[in-house]
């Protein structure tokens, strides 16, 4: 059936539509580059919030728990003295940072920062990547950049929001210290150091975000320069090498907070100078097309043909393995250094009885044996794992999130059969990576003689593994009934079980409230033996949450992010 | 009809929460139809297409393909379908060529010539990755996904939005051949010439409720085409031009609506002075409009 017209315009978008494509058709005045302005950067800080106040919630309260426990651990001026022979001890130093001036509560507290600070630098390097690639790679910026503020606002909108969290991240460091005791200069010297660390960081995965064009990569190439400037203070901290090495790395800086070095106008023009000039590089680099990135474009092409992607279980055992690859670097380079570092760790800790008495207290045992320095490094390693395996839990949401799943699921392939596959997946990935983690010390502590057999290391791993699929477990009866807090839920589950071990033991709470934690219940193998019953427990726990979160997610609708 | 029908709406129903998305829907399509659903933004397209397929649970009555339940054997009501969904997205690290090897193998079998076929007539570079796709090259993945697996049953949600005329016109052509080979296919739009040009029957929804359905002839009523005019002197007398109604004349510019045939409206214009002529076809929301304006009831019947 035909109809004879002249001219006919297909209506291609109902009326009204038209309003919102700002074009210029429409009547209204444009909106001065101010308040749009101000609207970004309000758009970014919504998006930084969540994160940013787990952070800042998690560094301050583990650092303000050093500072509220200092004196009831060294209530005696012996054990005091025993704890600040720690100092500039090379093997502690190369793990921790800068160790001085233990015997009062700030130096206490600034040389946990050598820790910390690694944290602090994550975060910053996370949100900056996320903020300023993640949203241009999901398409988030495009119609940003169709306004009025041109590709270098929109980036200072985005760093002011970042800016704007170290800030906050500052402020909270500064005034819980003072509350709880610390010397309020030193309190809020800590909060500004701290906080400019951090923005260093952001302001490096923001650069990065503008010379490569995807998150991952630029996550990886921040991860790398971090781990090198880790390096330099490993580097630092040997006894042969001179003081200003120190100054080679910004995580070296923070050690020079002690009072006593009267160096923090030094500390604080060193990160002044590197975030300024970090800030103008990012600025100037952001005038560059959408989705490209300076080294390369969002559309180059593989060089050689990819390989065929077989089936769901491939595809399923690629995403698990790229997300692998990089908990297995990490994994690898601490369960290696640990190994390497067990024999001069565990002879160093001997001769400290008050931090062979902490550790103890921590669920740390015989930190002075090397069985003991391979039982802490695996605890650590626990906690990656359970990270990664929340991490699992948080990609196979996004697969819903992003609908990309009704491509599979709309073929002969049924949901529990695609999640199963999934959860199995990861599962193995898990084991890999303990195993991974075993290799790695048993050929650390071989190297530097340290009397580890790898059958220990074997079991030391196999302890772990439990903890993960729990975690795993979890993750997928929230990725069941509650799918939108996947991610947030399982990350902080871990995080707060984790933390309840870790600090609870430090705050002195009741026993049974630390016994919730799962982390708890591991045995430190291979100084203590393993118990199996707790394992089989959390296993059991473990396949009743996936079983009941796979039931449900058979039964609800999909939803979107 | 004996046979059991491809796909059966009975008094299908979702909700969200207060919000009812689809009303009732009661629809057949038969085998080697193209049937269209019609429908503006939001008027249950998706959330139809969705239900049927068992991504969603009705919350009332069911929908069936090929008489199995999706939602209750998902399974075995996918095994003769494939789908373009209407909002395509893709593994970003994943390259075309990648995602359709994916596609293909989990449906159960393609045909590779065809999928080779279609690459070339779609001019889709496979080698690209997911990330660096426009939208445009998107659709065309779960387009080629879609027809490479010859399914008997083709369920497609707004396939061709994001694709330039050409394409449109290639993705056009390949339904007829795949309505030539036998294939089924229920395909929504929100273009009522889209929709036109390749179905036989049309299934107009808004707010969630099916309000027409029928052969294109049937729903011959949907075409008033506006007409737009500016003039000088004296206006052209319309008074009694057969399809013609609702004009509007002011300060030298008239505006109409003419049904059927545009040859007498153009005789009568042609006896004023006119500058400028356009026609354009009503879009869904005037043609609601009309429709609303001229029926009240629902013609009975009009779901079975
Ligand atoms: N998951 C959902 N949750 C809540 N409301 C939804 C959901 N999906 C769709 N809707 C609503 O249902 C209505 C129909 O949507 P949809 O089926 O997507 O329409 P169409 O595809 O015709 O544009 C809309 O009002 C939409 O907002
Ligand atoms: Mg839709």
């Amino acid at each position: 059936m035909t109809i004879p017209t002249t001219t006919t315009t297909r209506p291609t978008d109902p009326p009204g539509a038209a309003a919102s494509t700002g074009d210029g058709r429409t009547d209204r005045t444009p909106p001065s580059p101010v308040r749009v302005w101000l609207r970004l950067y309000r758009h970014h800080l919504r998006l930084l919030r969540g994160a940013a106040i787990a952070w800042i919630t998690g560094l301050t309260v583990v650092s303000v728990g050093v500072v509220a426990t200092y004196e009831d651990r060294y209530a005696t001026p012996e054990e005091l003295a025993l704890f600040a022979e720690m100092e500039g001890i090379p093997a502690f130093e190369a793990m921790l940072g800068r160790f001085v001036q233990l015997t009062t509560v700030e130096g206490a507290t600034l040389s946990r920062w050598g820790m910390f600070s690694i944290l602090a630098a994550v975060w910053g390097m996370l949100a900056g990547a996320r903020l300023l690639r993640r949203a241009e790679e999901r398409g988030h910026l495009e119609l940003l950049r169709a306004g009025v503020v041109g590709p270098r606002g929109l980036t200072l909108s985005a760093i002011a929001a970042l800016f704007t969290t170290h800030l906050c991240f500052a402020v909270a460091v500064g005034v819980s210290h003072t509350a709880a005791g610390m010397d309020t200069a030193t309190s809020w010297a800590l909060g500004g150091a701290a906080a400019l660390l951090t923005a260093t960081f952001a302001l490096g995965g923001a650069l990065a975000s503008q010379l490569v064009a995807s998150y991952r990569r630029a996550v990886g190439l921040v991860g790398s320069v971090m781990g090198v400037l880790l390096g330099l203070r490993l580097l630092a901290a040997a006894s042969v090498t001179p003081e200003w090495v120190w100054w080679t790395t910004p995580f070296g800086w923070v050690g020079y907070l002690h009072p006593s070095d009267e160096a923090w106008a030094t500390v604080f023009a060193a990160f002044s100078v590197l975030v300024l000039l970090l800030l103008l590089v990012v600025v100037a680099l952001s005038q560059r097309d959408l989705t490209a990135g300076w080294l390369g474009g969002a559309t180059d092409e593989p060089s050689r043909s990819p390989r065929p992607v077989r089936g769901h279980t491939d595809l399923a055992t690629r995403l698990t393995a790229a997300g692998a690859r990089t908990w297995g670097a990490i994994i690898g380079i601490v369960t290696l250094a640990f190994g390497l570092l067990s024999r001069d760790f565990s002879e160093a800790v001997a001769d400290l009885p008050t931090m062979v008495e902490m550790g103890n207290q921590l669920g740390w045992y015989d930190i002075d044996t090397p069985e003991g320095i391979v039982a802490f490094t695996f605890a650590l390693v626990a906690l990656l794992l359970a990270v990664f395996a929340a991490g699992q839990a948080a990609a196979i949401r996004e697969e819903e999130a992003s609908w990309r799943i009704e491509h599979l699921l709309v073929r002969p392939l049924g949901r529990v059969r695609w999640l199963v596959t999934r959860i199995a997946t990861a599962a193995i990935a898990v084991v890999l990576l303990a195993l991974l983690g075993a290799a790695m010390v048993s050929i650390g502590s071989a190297v530097v003689g340290s009397p580890i057999a790898v059958v220990d290391a074997l079991v030391a791993a196999v302890n772990i593994i439990p903890v993960a699929w729990l975690s795993l477990g979890i993750g997928i009866a929230v990725l069941g009934l509650a799918p939108r807090l996947t991610a947030p839920l399982t990350y902080g589950l871990v995080l707060a079980a984790y933390l309840l071990d870790f600090v609870g033991g430090l705050l002195e709470l009741p026993e049974w409230a630390l016994e919730l934690s799962p982390f708890r219940q591991l045995a430190a193998v291979p100084a203590q033996s393993i118990e199996p019953l707790p394992l089989l427990v959390m296993i059991g726990v473990g396949v009743v949450a996936a079983a009941i979160g796979t039931t449900v997610f058979r039964r609800r609708d999909l939803q979107e992010a | 009809m004996s046979t059991t029908p491809v796909v059966r709406f009975t008094e299908t129903t979702k909700r969200f929460g207060e919000l009812t998305a689809l009303d009732r829907l009661t629809l057949d399509v038969h085998e080697g139809e193209i049937v269209g659903l019609l429908g503006p933004n939001g008027a249950g397209k998706t959330t139809t297409l969705r239900t049927l397929l068992g991504l969603m649970q009705p919350t009332s009555g069911h929908a069936r393909i090929m008489g199995v339940d999706a939602w209750r054997e998902p399974v075995e009501a996918h095994r003769h379908l494939a789908y373009i969904p209407g909002d395509v997205t893709v593994w970003p690290e994943l390259t075309g060529g990648q995602i359709l090897d994916l596609l293909g193998a989990t449906s159960g079998g393609y045909d590779e010539a065809y999928r080779e076929e279609l690459t070339e007539r779609f001019n889709f570079d496979p080698r690209k990755k997911g990330r660096s796709y426009s939208k445009g090259n998107r659709q065309k993945v779960a387009i080629i996904a879609a027809l490479m697996t010859r399914a008997p049953f083709l369920a497609m949600d707004e396939p061709t939005s994001g694709l330039d005329p050409l394409m449109e016109a290639t993705f056009q052509d390949c339904l007829r051949e795949a309505k030539a080979r036998g294939q089924t296919i229920l395909l929504s739009s929100h273009i009522l010439s889209e929709v036109e040009a390749v179905c036989d029957r049309v299934a107009v929804l808004r707010q969630g409720v099916l309000v027409e359905h029928g052969t294109l002839a049937d729903l011959r009523h949907l075409h008033a085409t506006t007409v737009e005019a500016t003039y000088s002197g004296q206006p052209p007398r319309l008074d009694d031009v057969a399809g013609v109604e609702d004009v509007v004349i002011a300060n030298g510019s008239i505006r109409l609506q003419v049904q059927g045939s545009t040859d007498p409206l153009l005789k009568a214009l042609a006896t004023a002075e006119v500058h400028t002529l356009s026609m354009r076809e009503p879009t869904l929301e005037e043609l609601f409009h009309a429709y609303y304006d001229e029926s009240t009831e629902l013609p009975a019947g009009a779901g079975a």
